[in-house]
Formats: C-alpha cells, structure tokens, sequence
C-alpha cells in the first residue's frame, strides 16, 4: 500500500497528469497550484490503489519525457516541399473565446497555425478550393514551448501570439443594483 | 457598500476623521483583504471575501452553466441556470449572486445541482420554439448546448394540441439587429448591457410571468455606437445580426485574428470568411484594448469590403476617364512621372487606412527620389516639439488606465463617435468608479452626465494658467488621478498649436504634483489608424502649401478629401493606390489597386501608441496587390531599387526606424514630457475661438472612411437614425 501511495506521489509530479483542467468559465487564466499545497490529502483513484507494482512502474515509463540534448532539425527528411518550410509563418497563439457564447471549452490550450492562402470558389460545384495543402493544418500543444520546439524541429519560421486576457478578479455584487448611493443603480429590469 | 459612506464622511469633516494610526491601518487592511478558503467540488481555493461562488469557481476551473450572468455586466440572478449545492444549506443557491462564506463546500455536481439545472432547462425550453434548424444562432447557441449538457434526456412537454407555446412578436429596434423574440429567456442581458455599457435607457421589461416580454415599449431604434454587442451577448437566437442573417453556420466559416482600423483604438476582431469573402466580424477579447466589446463601424462595415473596390489598374485616357490597364502599364505610367518630377515637386499623401509597411516604403522611395514631402491628410502642429517626441501625440495613459481615472477632462473631442470603446471605458469609470467628466468644447451626448465648462479655447488657456475660477480647476487640482484628452480635429484650427500648448502645460502641471508618479495626465486622441504609425515613421502631419506647386501627387489611400483637383496646378498627375473607389480615385490618373486590411499582413498603430498586426483572412480581389508590394515595384522601375524582398526585410526596415513599430501587442511608456512642455511654452498665445467637433450626432458616426462610405449597412443605418428622429419618442 505505501508503495503504490509513494507513486501515486510521484506520478502527480510529472506534468502530464495534472494538465490543463478540460474548461474555466472566465476569461481570468486560472492558475494550476502546486498539488502539494493543498491541505486535503490527495484523492486517489481506485485504479492507482489496486494497480500492481509492475503496472506503476510501466505507467511512470510510458509518462516520462525522453530529452535529447541536441537541436534536432528533420525538415531535410520530412519531404515537406522547401516552399512550405521557407516561405511560410507559423503564427503559435491561443484561441479566443467565441465572442456569441458564454462558454469556453476548447480552447485552453495552443495551436499553431500558416498563413491564409488563396482560396476560391470552384465553379463547377461552388465548393471552396484552395492549392495549400497546409491550409487545414492546425496542430494543438498543451504549452507555447512545446509549439515552438515542434516548428523548430520542423525548421518552420514561427513567432507567438499572446492573448491579453489577464484580468484581476472584481468580485460582484448582487446589493449594488439597489443601492441608494451609486451610480450602479438599475433604472429598469 | 459601506466603504463609500464612510469616506465620504472622512471627506466632510476634518473633525471627524480618524487618527493617522488607524487610518494607515485600515489602509492597509483595504490593500490585501484576507482571503478566505472555500471548496468547490472539493478543491481548496482562496478568494477575497465578497466573491460569488460562480466566480470562486471559475478560479479552480469549474465552469457553472449560466444564461444571465456575465462578467462584465451586473449582477442579475433571474435565470437560476447556475443553482448550485452548498453543504449545510436547505435549498441549493445561485452561484452568480450568492457570496462565499468561509469554509463553505460547495458541489457543482451533485444529484441535487444537476436535478436543479434539470429543472431549469426543462422551464426554459417549455416556451422556447423548436426552430434550431433555422435560427442563426444554430451551432454557436448557449441554449442548444446547455441543454445538450445539462437538460433532461426525456420531454415532458404533450402538447400535442400545439395551444401551448408562447409567442411573442417581434421588435423593430433597427436595421443591425434582428429580433425574434419568441426565442428570448429573459435573461435581461441585451437591458443591462443598454443601460450599463452603451448608457441608453431604452431596453426593458414589460408584462410579468408567461406576459413578460423585453424591449423598448414603444417601437424605437437602438440608438447606440455599441448595439452590435448585444447580439453577441444574448445566449440564444433573440437577437441575431440582420446584415448577416441567413448567410453561414459557424462550422462553415473560417475565423481569422485580426485588428480593426476604423477607428484609431485598434480593437482586436475576429473575421469570420468563406469562399473569399468576408461574412462578419466578431470582437476578441483584449483587456488593454476593446475589453470583449466592439463598435458598430467596425463590426458592420464588412460589407463594404465589396462594394466600390479598386480591382484592376486603371489609367486616364484622352478623354479624362479611367480605363483599366495591365499592371506594367500603369506601373510604368507611374514610374515615368515620378522620375521625370523634379524632387520638390512630388508631394505624397497618406490616407487614414494605410498601414505602417506601405508608409515606410513610400517614404523610403520618396527620400530616394530626393523629396521630403511625404505627408498625412490629418493635421498635427509642427510648432514646438511638434511630432519629434512621441508623448506630444499619444493617448499617454492608455486605454485600460482611463478606467482608473477620478476625473477626465475632455478638451474638443466628442470621444463616443471618435473612439466609442474609449467612450465606454470612461463610462465604466462613471458608474462603477463614481469618477466625474468635465467636457469644454460643443455641447454632446456622451451616454453619461458631465461637467459643461464651455466651448471656448479661452477656458483651456485660463485652466492652464491656473487662474480660471471654475469648480473644474478645483476638481482637477485635488484629483489623484486625473486624465486630460485633447481631440486631434482641434489642432487643424489656426489656434491648434496653442491649444496643445495650453493643454500640455495643464497636464503637466497637474502631473508634477501627483503622488503617483507612474500616472500620464495628457493625451491626444487621434482620429485615425494610420496617424500614429506615420508620425512615427516621420511623416509631415498635414499637406498644405506643397500641394499648390505640386507637379505628381501621390495618393496611398487619401480619401478624405483634403487632395481636390481645384488645389492642384492643372498639369499635376495624381496617382492613387488604394482599395476603394472613392474621393482618391476620382481625381487620379493613376490608379493602382491595393489590399484592404484584411486582405494583408499588415502593422498598425494604434491611438496609445500599440503595434498590432492584422492578418489575411480573404485575397485582394482581382489584380489588387499588397500595399507595399506595389511601392516595391514602382520603385524597380523608377530606378531606385527598395532594399527588401519580403516582409520580414520590410519589418526589419521598421524596426530600424522605431523598435517600436515592430513589438507588437506591447505599448512602450513615454517620456520627455517636461521637454515637449518647454518647447511649446512660446506657443501659448492668446485664443479667441470656439472649440467644434465634426462628429456631433450618431448619424455622423457611421460613414467616415472610405470602407463605411461604400458599406450599405452603414448606409441603412444613417438613414435609420433619421427617421428615428422624426418618430415622437
């Protein structure tokens, strides 16, 4: 038993599992806390209890990151046509919030994205064509880093994009639609 | 609620106020609130006291359905969507209005919540029509997937008799928004939005229970700059976009990150295109800009994008009219007159829409050629510091620090049609700051009350001296944090050089004795997109003497018709490039098609100062190119080849003039306030005249540049507004 709590321990460590919650309801980024600081003892999940010693210890391998100490560049191998590697921009950025919903799931995380090309109506169908064939390529990353280490990797010219939606947190207040004295006093309903 | 009381009674009476011990104590109490730990769905998170679940939540990533709250608008609670758990407590309770309480535990996702959110669906959806397939909101609807998530996997609902659903008939409010108001859930956001953000009163409530009905009573038009947002605030299909009605489903577009230029703010937008062609534009999100709001202009003047476009080169022939021609025709046409001008007769104008990589290769080609008169159409006073320092002509306490302002004064700008998002900050000061606005220049309607000092420059010059007797000097004298913004129109005037003068000794003066030092008194509120980036690049404000002498004129995107065939010697060649037919191109011979501004990547900056880029959602239409693109070749066949390639070499060129022309999304703070001061000290000479501003009413909002002038939305709604007029309420 302490031996399978001992991993659990050390399997909350690695980043991979405690990634981004799936959703947040305000445009406030909320911040991950470190799970040691919590007061509570950690919930674990039955199958972490029940699992056996090997299944722990080929779990905490299939999590590990292999780092390479050396700049790896396989756009000369990946046969991807020098024009797209060239001439092209990755913009790396975070999706907005659809301004028509309230609602924010999908889009806590990165994603990379090339320049906009042409793109024309077919005049046989009306279907849109285009001839770039990375014009639907959009590949998400859980953080910048991990973004521009792909596009370096690939040799591709990138640059980031930061949203500014940082806001400090206001905390409403239901009283102040009827008090007597400001000026957020509500005329009509 | 109690604090204000009871700074106002410090206020009033010195007898009263409390011992410096105490009070520093109190101060610093008020600085770092104690937070306090709740736990949503067992997770511990501290927040300050006062905070409503809904919003604890949201901090450890708990998302709690809702239809009438939002984050920027008042408190409601009368949809009951966000009922939550709370242990201990008999019945479960409105996350969005309730407070947390120390040590409360709270399940977002109990039996007890998801029953109540049940319920509520069910209520909802009773009287909502089943008309999903051909709402516009269909696939972006807070409804449809609320209920998808939260609703009842069975109905209840057997009328099978169809007497029950209610139905409503629908509000003309005028011709941006299409209502359909059997669809509305009450959710009163549109009201609070009305009357919180945009300042008109007009939205409301009549009727109670299955009678209720929301709108304005009688039949009248949203007479707002800011209408468009409601759209985008109601949760279900009510309020849809009339120009964009019918037209695409979400999943059909593709959604390209952008910037607006239609107004010198820069708000960040969203275009959303299909088939090359440009639908509708959305706000983004950006705190330090447009909050999640975006003005009418530039949300539906998309339309205008194509309409009136320049799409081929364009050549004047014998006769005087335009004929369409290859581009090596009229490049070369181009070329030809430029080298053959002698270099202090080419003058170049820019336009209000030009972005910063066409100006600088149009400088560059121009310096090249030997000629210094490269200008901008609006006006800016070269007396003093003129445009060498950047605080003179910048929005210096940017956008987002208005909102902590205690005292604005606005000198001769009618700040709700020159920059309505500006508007709205300083509106949100006013009503959730308690921060007071003083006004000199025409009387205007702001959406909120101010101070009138008068309309004559000779208050700006008495408030400088400091020897006005008005309460406004006293106000702004004692303010901790006073903002003063001078309207751009002002310094066209004769007297515009003085008037700066006067208002940056006012603000500097105010500034020295601030006790916080990081705080920027004075501003200058352009009235373009294009203004800033070409003071930047050292561009001429305003073109005026040149012109009379001129032997070739060039035009990139000059449309606001300082440039007429009657100032110019009757031999002058005009060459235009730009994206729309319009003032410019009337009088061109030369016609060069351009990309507007979601046609290219392009920097702009905006009013504070802020490099932002804008990117290609759609391709220019027919032969048009890219700005600079254009000047690059015109510059291979005049002979003096520009030194790039590509638009890297063109940012790097940028950059080597000002690094701040290329840190985009970054605002650099200014400085050499103190030396802009002494400079124009000589110019504070006597003024006599009135201050006026161009745009009065909301009809002179919407068309102000070439893209809103071919937009018939805008059209539609200037004619809109008039009636409206006429009509008795």
């Amino acid at each position: 038993m302490f031996k399978a709590l001992s991993a659990t321990t050390r399997l909350s460590r690695t980043t991979l599992s405690r990634a981004l919650p799936s959703f947040s309801t305000s445009s406030a980024r909320l911040a991950i806390e470190d799970p040691f600081s919590k007061k509570e003892a950690p919930i674990i999940d039955n199958e972490t209890v029940l699992a056996l010693p090997e299944e722990i210890k080929e779990k905490t391998v299939h999590d590990a990151t292999i780092s390479v100490s050396t700049k790896v560049d396989v756009s000369p191998i990946t046969g991807v046509p020098e024009e797209h590697i060239k001439t092209r921009r990755v913009r790396i950025y975070q999706q907005p919030k659809n301004a028509m919903q309230s609602g924010t799931s999908n889009i806590h995380h990165w994603e990379m994205e090339f320049d906009t090309r042409q793109r024309w109506e077919n005049p046989l169908m009306g279907w849109t064509s285009t001839g770039d064939p990375l014009s639907n390529m959009k590949v998400q990353f859980a953080t910048p880093d991990e973004a521009i280490e792909h596009c370096e990797k690939n040799g591709l010219i990138w640059y980031l994009d930061v949203p500014k939606v940082q806001k400090e947190l206001k905390p409403k207040n239901y009283g102040l639609n009827f008090s007597w004295n400001r000026r957020t006093r509500v005329s009509t309903k | 609620m109690l604090r204000q009381p009871l700074s106002r009674a410090l206020a009033l009476s010195p007898s009263r106020v409390a011992p410096l011990g105490i009070r520093k104590f109190a101060d610093q109490v008020q600085a770092q609130p104690d937070k306090i730990e709740v736990f949503i769905d067992d997770k511990p998170v501290y927040v300050p006291p006062g905070t409503t679940i809904l919003q604890a939540a949201a901090q450890v990533g708990v998302e709690i359905p809702r239809f009438c709250y939002h984050e920027r608008l008042a408190v409601a609670g009368n949809c009951r969507m966000c009922l939550v758990e709370v242990e201990k407590s008999p019945k479960p309770a409105a996350a969005c209005a309730m407070p947390v309480m120390k040590g409360m535990r709270v399940k977002t996702d109990s039996d007890l919540t998801r029953k109540a959110r049940e319920g509520v669906m069910e209520f909802l959806l009773v009287n909502h029509p089943l008309d999903c397939p051909i709402c516009d909101q269909g696939g972006e609807c807070d409804l449809q997937d609320q209920s998808m998530a939260f609703g009842s996997d069975k109905s209840r609902f057997t009328d099978i008799h169809f007497s029950g659903k209610r139905a409503v008939e629908d509000k003309d409010v005028g011709p941006l928004i299409k209502t359909i108001m059997t669809r509305c859930i009450h959710c009163t956001r549109c009201i609070r939005f009305a009357s919180e953000v945009a300042g008109v009163d007009d939205f409301g409530t009549t009727g109670r229970g299955t009678e209720m009905q929301v709108g304005t009573y009688v039949e009248k038009m949203f007479l707002s700059e800011l209408s468009g947002n409601i759209i985008d605030l109601c949760p279900v299909g009510a309020l849809t976009s009339k120009p964009y009605s019918f037209a695409a489903r979400p999943w059909e577009t593709r959604r390209i990150d952008s910037v607006d230029v239609l107004d010198p703010l820069g708000s960040n937008i969203v275009v959303a295109t299909r088939t090359n062609e440009v639908l509708r534009i959305l706000p983004r999100t950006n705190e330090e800009i447009n909050e999640e709001w975006l003005s009418d202009k530039s949300r539906f003047a998309c339309d205008g994008l194509k309409r009136q476009r320049l799409v081929t080169p364009m050549l004047a022939d014998s006769r005087g009219n335009l004929t369409p021609v290859e581009w090596e025709d009229a490049v070369v046409a181009a070329a030809r007159a430029l080298r053959d001008c002698p270099p202090d007769k080419l003058v170049a104008v820019a336009g209000e829409l030009a972005d910063a990589e066409s100006l600088i290769a149009l400088k560059d080609l121009f310096n090249r050629l030997g000629s210094e008169n490269v200008c901008t159409e609006q006006y800016f006073p070269l007396e003093g510091a003129g445009t060498d320092l950047r605080s003179s002509y910048l929005l210096n306490t940017k956008i987002a620090n208005v909102e902590d302002a205690d005292f604005v004064l606005l000198i001769g700008t009618n700040v709700r049609f020159e920059a309505p998002l500006l508007n709205a900050r300083i509106r949100k000061a006013f009503v959730h700051k308690e921060t007071d606005i003083a006004l000199i220049g025409p009387q205007v309607d702001l959406t909120y009350d101010y101070m009138h000092v008068g309309d004559s420059a000779s208050v700006v010059k008495d408030l400088a001296s400091g020897t006005s007797s008005h309460e406004v000097m006293k106000r702004l004298e004692n303010a901790k944090r006073p903002v003063v913004i001078l309207g751009a129109d002002q310094l066209k005037t004769p007297e515009g050089a003085a008037l700066l003068a006067y208002t940056q000794e006012l603000a500097l003066r105010l500034q020295d004795k601030l006790v916080d030092k990081e705080w920027k008194v004075l501003n200058v509120l352009q009235r373009t997109a294009s203004q800033v980036a070409a003071l930047d690049l050292g561009y001429r404000a305003g073109a005026g003497a040149q012109l009379a002498a001129a032997r070739v004129v060039y035009l990139l995107g000059a449309d606001a018709g300082l440039v007429t065939r009657e100032a110019l010697p009757k031999d002058c060649v005009v060459i235009y490039q730009g994206h729309h037919g319009d003032a410019g191109a009337a009088i061109a011979d030369v016609v060069l098609p351009g990309a507007a501004y979601t046609e290219k990547r392009a920097t702009y900056v905006n009013a504070e100062g802020r490099a932002q880029q804008t990117w290609p959602a759609v391709t220019p239409p027919g032969k048009a190119r890219e700005d600079w693109k254009i000047i690059r070749a015109l510059s291979e066949v005049v002979g003096s080849r520009l030194p790039y390639d590509n638009i890297d070499e063109v940012r790097t060129r940028l950059s080597e003039v000002s690094p701040a022309l290329v840190a985009y999304g970054e605002v650099q703070d200014n400085n050499y306030f103190a030396q802009a001061r002494m400079l124009s000290q000589s110019l504070q000479k006597p003024v006599s005249g009135k201050l006026d501003v161009q745009l009065k009413k909301l009809e002179d909002y919407f068309m102000t540049d070439s893209i809103s002038r071919a937009s018939p939305t805008m059209a539609k709604c200037v004619q809109a507004v008039l009636k409206q007029k006429q009509s008795p309420y």
